[in-house]
């Protein structure tokens, strides 16, 4: 608990209020200015993909279904991170069409003339091993940390803590990522020359996908989001210290989108193909281990936040202790659906994640009930009988009441689950696979 | 104003402080890139560095558009500007045939809108011995050039392009430039 009373992590986190609905962004100016900003970047999207369609209709089309693909396990990611706390898909839809569309289609033209003007007032040589590095954080950082802006000036409400900005910063990294890629895979199947052969689609699918998507732009972004939400979230903060935040945080997705477009290492310290993935390791590794230990920090602070206000009904048969200590983490949460469908089967799992589920629904109805961040009294469910509050708190039961009938009376993680050292070892040895794949992928590519 | 109103013209200040950052990003950069002249002199009668090791004399009065103009070590491209003719060179990492690196040179230009190539390619050669293969294309408005060199896991692509009678006065002095290409490690 929070010296002031309230559940811990209680500054942390400002919940949605009552008063907010989906409507009320339609009153909203930016509302409008970010509807008309997506459909002119999607012609703009459009014309250029078109073109690429014109001349090769399969490549391109192949270049579009696997990126869009590539986009769905990224996004559940994403999702998933805030899991108490969900976000409207609209909204995330709408972070994800600005990286995709308006920051993409903006930052074509501005790179272009960054590289251009380093070329006039410093050198050709230098535009070419440096425009990239200059350029494209300076055009594309701007461009999507000002779509996590759009996203606050649209529903400042649903942007409750520093997780949200993650989760909207990701998602405009996401669409970029995406979009850019389809573009670049394209460009690629025109720079062969071989025609509409969708050899050149796959190539860049792996080297751009795989070997750089992990630590690009969804990893950037989430970076700046933070700092924006930094900045709408800890109003018990000065605001210059606030803005220092942000500003700290813009500055961080620069300097890691900087590094790794710069041509530092590029030879991979002369070692062939091990160098050059010794060298996008040394570049990536950094910067994701950093937005890894802030997601973590966040989703604690969070997770403690949201937690507590189940923590306070002191009752059982909503969450029991020992299901409040799993609630915040996304590995026991999976840990106490693996033993459930030990225990009851397929239906067990099932029955565990709709508990999950209502109870975190509940704990954010009860978030939004007391804003002040004093959590109801015990008697909780007397004290909202009406509302969405009681319709959260008739779920949580109707759900524990059908766990119970399957014999597996709460959702927590077996006694026996796997011990940490197990997890760590069972994680090194999947990271050795991938790296070992990944790098024979570069060999593969003409990467060495 | 009541405190609503307030908060909706923040809302739009912000909206649009929003929009003046896209339109400077994509606009106004490109139009102070445009405000700065792209041509630069080269020297008369030395070698020009295109990336990866390829080297070319660009023709006499000849001014190089950095814009378009990008030396890197496995890499690179130059575009010369004479008069209103266009001779660009592109070098790129290659590792297949004569004939396969002018399949792909004809196809790239034939990607573009309206462009088309004139019949078959004929043999070509720059001063060091390195063969090579030449043709013609056509574009709207303009005729155009091509030849395209392979040695040492290189290809080079060239192409020059402008109208009539331009085009005629100045092929021989870009012609003697192609000539002049010269390849790394073939002197």
């Amino acid at each position: 608990m929070d010296p002031a009373g309230g559940p811990a992590g209680a500054t942390a986190v400002r919940p949605t209020p009552l008063w907010a609905r989906a409507t009320t962004s339609l009153r909203r100016p930016a509302f409008w200015l970010v509807l008309l900003l997506v459909v002119a970047g999607a012609w703009r999207v459009a014309v250029i993909l078109g073109d690429g369609f014109r001349i090769y209709p399969v490549a391109t089309t192949v270049a579009i279904g696997l990126f869009a693909l590539y986009a769905i396990p990224f996004w559940l990611f994403v999702d998933n991170v805030d899991y108490l706390e969900r976000e409207p898909p609209l909204l995330l839809l709408t972070a994800f069409a600005w990286g995709g569309l308006v920051a993409t289609s903006t930052a074509i033209p501005g790179n272009a003339a960054i590289t251009n003007l380093l070329a006039k007032q410093v050198s050709t040589g230098f535009a070419a091993s440096w425009g990239p590095a200059i350029a494209g954080p300076t055009t594309e950082e701007i461009l999507k940390t000002l779509g996590i802006v759009a996203v606050v000036l649209i529903a400042r409400a649903q942007v409750n803590s520093v997780l949200d900005g993650v989760v909207y910063g990701a998602l405009v990294g996401l669409g970029f990522q995406v979009v850019e890629n389809m573009i670049y895979a394209v460009n690629a199947v025109g720079a062969a020359g071989a025609g509409d052969q969708v050899g050149p689609v796959v190539t860049t699918f792996f080297l751009r996908g795989f070997l750089a998507g992990l630590w690009s732009h969804t990893l950037f972004s989430a970076l700046a989001g933070a700092g924006v939400a930094y900045v709408v979230v800890r109003i018990d903060r000065p605001l210059w210290l606030r803005a220092g935040v942000a500003g700290g945080a813009l500055v961080g997705a620069w300097l890691c989108h900087f590094l790794w477009n710069s041509p530092l290492l590029a030879d991979g310290f002369g070692y062939g193909t091990l160098g050059v993935f010794g060298a996008l390791l040394l570049k990536g590794i950094p910067p994701l281990l950093l937005v890894l230990l802030m997601v973590r920090h966040a989703r604690g602070r969070e997770a403690e936040y949201y937690v507590g206000h189940l923590a306070v009904l002191n009752d059982p048969g909503i969450a029991t202790p020992a299901e409040l200590r799993i609630l915040g983490s996304g590995r026991q949460r999976a840990e106490a659906r693996r033993y459930a469908h030990g225990r009851a089967g397929i239906r067990g799992r099932a029955a565990v994640r709709r508990l999950q589920l209502a109870q975190a629904r509940l704990a954010v109805e009860l978030s939004r009930a007391a804003p002040s961040g004093i959590g109801p009294s015990v008697d909780g469910a007397g004290l909202y009988a009406t509302g969405d509050v009681a319709r959260r708190f008739r779920e949580v039961r109707t759900q524990r009441r059908r766990l119970l009938a399957l014999g597996h009376p709460e959702a927590v993680a077996s006694p026996r689950a796997q011990p940490a050292w197990q997890r760590w070892l069972t994680w090194l040895g999947t990271a050795t696979v991938v790296v070992v794949a990944l790098a024979v992928a570069i060999g593969a590519l003409g990467g060495g | 104003m009541g405190t609503g109103r307030y908060r909706l013209l923040g809302n739009l200040l912000a909206g649009v402080a929003i929009l003046a950052t896209i339109v400077a990003i994509s606009f106004g950069l490109p139009a102070v890139d445009r405000a700065l002249p792209a041509d630069r002199p080269v020297a008369a009668g030395r070698p020009y560095q295109v990336g990866a090791g390829v080297t070319v004399v660009p023709p006499p009065a000849a001014v190089v558009d950095v814009t378009k103009t990008r030396p890197a070590a496995d890499r690179g491209s130059a575009l010369f500007v004479l008069d209103t003719v266009r001779y660009a060179i592109v070098v790129t990492p290659f590792d297949g045939s004569l004939d396969q690196a002018a399949t792909r040179l004809r196809r790239k230009i034939t990607d573009n809108r309206g462009y088309q190539v004139l019949g078959d390619s004929r043999s070509a050669a720059t001063a060091t011995g390195v063969p090579g293969r030449q043709g013609g294309y056509t574009a709207p408005g303009r005729t155009g050039r091509y030849a395209v060199f392979v040695a040492g896991g290189l290809a080079v692509d060239v192409t020059i392009s402008g109208a009539g009678p331009t085009l005629r006065d100045a092929l021989p002095k870009i012609t003697v430039s192609v000539a002049s290409l010269t390849f790394p490690g073939r002197a």
